[in-house]
């Protein structure tokens, strides 16, 4: 796998402790269970980093799926898109090489064989 | 908050993700140590995203909520389905707890990024029930072995 898209596995995990942080259920829930959540701006800070080393096309592109999905990019498990579970092409693994991510041709998400 | 019956609960404890003796003494190596042990026995893809995960979630508050118990939790797209493992340090590590006293027992609990954050929540809730019993607890931090374990998280009124 590429750094990049290992950066950008990490940035999503970021991305999905802090939508979590942000939702009032959440972290009500966390927070009455004895959870301090004071450090929501190291968060950001830690996100707002990594998302710098992401190349921009590549940033702008995930960006641009975590607006509709919380999981934007995903593995490959057998031969469904675990975002949308649509069955991919066969046509789809003869493209893809390792290192490059694809794309599901029906939602859009960012793909990567493990 | 889903509650969660204790066989449930007890569901998903397994032996070989349970560390009674702890080796290291310090925050991130306790961290490291527990996913470590995980990718041992194939719940993760890449310990490297688990462990900056979890580095991350500690800066966000410490998971160490005090009387000698630490719940390290999130997710990431690096975990194969929701995992929990146990830990238990006989000597206490400085986990930077609430109330700043040695962190002995740990509860790891990892959940795939593509599940909701229901069942881990639930999972959590259980847990720290359960710490509140000062003779469960006290039983918890002298465990060694996986059956004790199982027997101590079933019996009910200790």
């Amino acid at each position: 796998m590429k750094d990049e898209h290992r950066l950008l596995i990490a940035l999503q995990d970021l991305d999905i402790m802090i939508k979590e942080v942000k939702d009032k259920v959440t972290s009500r829930e966390l927070q009455s269970l004895g959870f301090k959540l004071t450090g929501l701006n190291e968060l950001q800070d830690a996100r707002d980093k990594l998302a710098k080393k992401v190349p921009r096309a590549l940033l702008q592109r995930y960006e641009k799926l975590t607006q509709h999905y919380t999981v934007a990019i995903l593995p490959v498990t057998g031969s469904l898109c675990l975002g949308c579970f649509v069955k991919l092409p066969t046509s789809f693994f003869s493209a893809v090489s390792r290192n490059e991510l694809q794309t599901c041709e029906n939602c859009g998400r960012l793909l990567y064989i493990p | 908050m889903k509650s969660m019956e204790a066989s449930k609960l007890i569901s998903f404890f397994e032996e070989d993700f349970c560390i009674f003796h702890l080796r290291s003494r310090k925050k991130m190596s306790v961290l490291t140590e527990m996913v470590h042990h995980l990718a041992l026995n194939n719940r993760i893809s890449d310990e490297q995203f688990i462990i900056e995960m979890l580095k991350n979630r500690e800066s966000l508050g410490s998971t160490g909520l005090g009387n000698g118990v630490a719940f390290p939790h999130g997710r990431s797209l690096a975990i194969k389905e929701l995992s929990v493992l146990f830990a238990r340090s006989a000597s206490g590590v400085d986990f930077d707890a609430l109330d700043g006293k040695t962190t002995k027992l740990f509860f790891l609990i990892l959940a795939p990024s593509d599940k909701g954050s229901d069942t881990y929540l639930a999972i959590l809730s259980e847990l720290i029930g359960l710490i509140q019993k000062p003779a469960k607890l006290k039983s918890l931090y002298e465990v060694t072995d996986f059956p004790s374990l199982v027997k101590i998280l079933e019996e009910k009124d200790q």
